[in-house]
């Protein structure tokens, strides 16, 4: 195996270039990935386990205890599969389809909103490559990527030499982060780390533009108009710049409205694009599939082929006003990623989970189903957080089933 | 007889801003209820003044605690250059989502990086376990 290049499918990085060294079917050795993606490579290696009630059973009493509970179940939720790839994630909205289930990822309370209007081609953006090739001017807005997608600088946005920025960082690059705490990423952008207060993101935004405008940017914390101005002036040089769009800025704003009249002002005066750093490996994919399917990126119910949209059927909204009676969740960890006083309620509820890892949500399901780790373990297809299909094969062979074929299974049955 | 016991540990008033953390993330992903996973997301980052103010130092435990939860987890200093007294940062995991409120606006997302917390030292009390935490 030695020599060939694989993707990690540790973040929605998904870098292709992983080289491993693995002795009897288990990855000793991993190369060129950082320290997230050196685990997550080294994890595959899970026996097959099956339980019901806590207990190991067999797949076949496994499957059929899942059958059950979303047979029974008037109103099932399906949540999850960012972690998943983009087979599993067709086959789960079939399955959501064919049982009338409401469907989510956690792009709900996430960047879905951004990812939104990208996937509608409402704002501008490009891909990963373009950033490495051509862009001078990069904003982490809200995200720390050194900690959440570690090779994002290295690969792509900072330190590479691209094919028309070959004097790299140290003179064609400008880093710029705009957050709330000094994080790794702001450090590395030195002078052009814009520290703001909490829910600080809305004003700076329109200080911004006026700044762009000719005006002079004020804000309520009297953020320094000297910076200011000096951040719009590099933005209006830009002659190609990107900003990554974190969760750290979406929550801080009441509404996208702000952010879409910086992109068009920005847009007038220069060639300014924008991603979200969606954070799971295949969670774009999900919206992508689910978009294609229904128009909607997340929190759909399916109704006799009818398809509802809205808030109330988000994860967080169906467990907050207990809308649904039984979950199967794939590829997810609710119980560890959403606030108590909401996931409480899913201990009321039977919980059908799917995953690689033993997670708090695995210890409190009734049926949980261990399965094969994508992209280690089990093949297939994910879109990139720019959007670009990628496809990988299995570096070992799996001792324990993909969540595709315990998923066919179950909506066989069905 | 511990006579500190009786006495009332000064409490202050943060915000909690949740965030990401690539220790804690390798950690996770090697086991999930690994002691190396609970030490990285377990903990809360202060000011030093507001450690002082606390009377504890970087390592003890302290109470965080609101209306919707309480947790015991271990006080740190941030590092961060710029004084943010009141304001407080723990890696995004099962601890602070207890505190985190069921209001959303109906709008499906819960407000993980703005959480109000009381803070008061835990006079030893250990972290608490994920096991309590459901
Ligand atoms: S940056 Fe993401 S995709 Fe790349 S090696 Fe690290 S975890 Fe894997």
């Amino acid at each position: 195996m030695e020599n060939n290049y694989h993707v990690c499918t540790g973040c929605a990085l998904l870098c292709d270039d992983i080289e491993v060294g693995s002795e009897k079917n288990k990855i000793n050795k991993v190369f060129t990935a950082c320290r997230i993606g050196m685990a997550h490579m080294k994890e595959g290696k899970g026996e097959a386990i099956f339980r019901v009630d806590n207990k190991s059973v067999d797949e076949a009493t496994a499957i059929n205890e899942a059958v059950t509970i979303l047979r029974n179940a008037k109103k099932p939720l399906i949540f999850g599969l960012g972690a998943s790839t983009s087979e599993t994630q067709k086959i789960a909205i079939k399955l959501a389809k064919k049982i009338n289930a409401t469907l989510d990822d956690n792009s709900s309370f996430c960047l879905g909103g951004v990812v939104e209007t990208l996937i509608k081609n409402e704002m501008k953006t490009c891909t990963l490559d373009d950033v490495r090739n051509k862009a001078d001017v990069i904003i982490y807005w809200g995200t720390d990527p050194s900690d959440s997608h570690p090779r994002l600088l290295s690969k792509y946005s900072y330190f590479p030499r691209g094919k028309e920025k070959q004097r790299g960082w140290e003179e064609e690059r400008t880093a710029i982060a705009v957050d709330v705490r000094k994080s790794h990423t702001a450090k590395i952008s030195g002078n052009y780390f814009f520290q703001i207060p909490p829910k600080g993101d809305e004003e700076f935004i329109d200080a911004v533009i006026a700044g762009l405008s000719g005006k002079l940017p004020k804000t309520s914390y009297n953020y320094p108009p000297k910076k200011l101005l000096e951040l719009a002036n590099i933005l209006k040089g830009a002659k190609f710049g990107v900003i990554f769009v974190g969760c750290g800025l979406i929550y801080s704003l009441e509404s996208l409205e702000s952010l879409s009249r910086l992109m068009k002002v920005l847009n007038e005066k220069a060639n300014i694009h924008l991603m979200a750093m969606v954070g799971n490996y295949n969670s774009m994919g999900f919206n992508e599939n689910l978009f294609a399917e229904t128009g909607y990126l997340n929190s759909v119910k399916f109704e006799n082929g009818i398809v509802k949209h809205g808030p109330e059927y988000s994860i967080v909204e169906s467990l907050k006003a207990k809308t649904v009676d039984a979950a199967l969740i794939v590829d997810s960890d609710p119980f560890s990623i959403l606030p108590r006083s909401i996931v409480k309620n899913l201990q009321e509820i039977p919980v059908v989970s799917i995953d690689p890892y033993e997670t708090l949500t695995s210890r409190h399901s009734k049926v949980y189903i261990n399965t094969a780790i994508s992209g280690v373990e089990a093949g297939g297809t994910a879109t990139r957080m720019d959007r670009v299909k990628v496809s990988f094969e299995p570096v070992i062979e799996a001792n324990r089933p993909s969540d595709e074929a315990i998923l066919k299974k179950i909506m066989e049955a069905l | 007889m511990d006579f500190g016991s009786f006495l009332t540990s000064p409490e202050i008033k943060v915000k909690i801003i949740t965030c990401r953390d690539i220790f804690q993330e390798k950690a996770m992903i090697e086991n999930h209820f690994g002691e190396d996973y609970i030490n990285h997301s377990a903990v809360i980052k202060l000011d030093p003044a507001d450690l002082k103010q606390l009377n504890v130092k970087k390592g003890d435990t302290v109470i965080v605690k609101n209306s919707f939860g309480r947790i015991v987890v271990k006080a740190e200093e941030s590092g961060y250059e710029t004084p943010h007294r009141g304001i407080a940062f723990m890696p995004k995991s099962p601890w602070p989502n207890m505190l985190v409120s069921d209001e959303t606006g109906g709008m499906g997302v819960p407000r993980f990086k703005d959480i109000s917390a009381n803070v008061t030292s835990a006079k030893g009390e250990k972290i608490t376990e994920m096991e309590s935490l459901f």
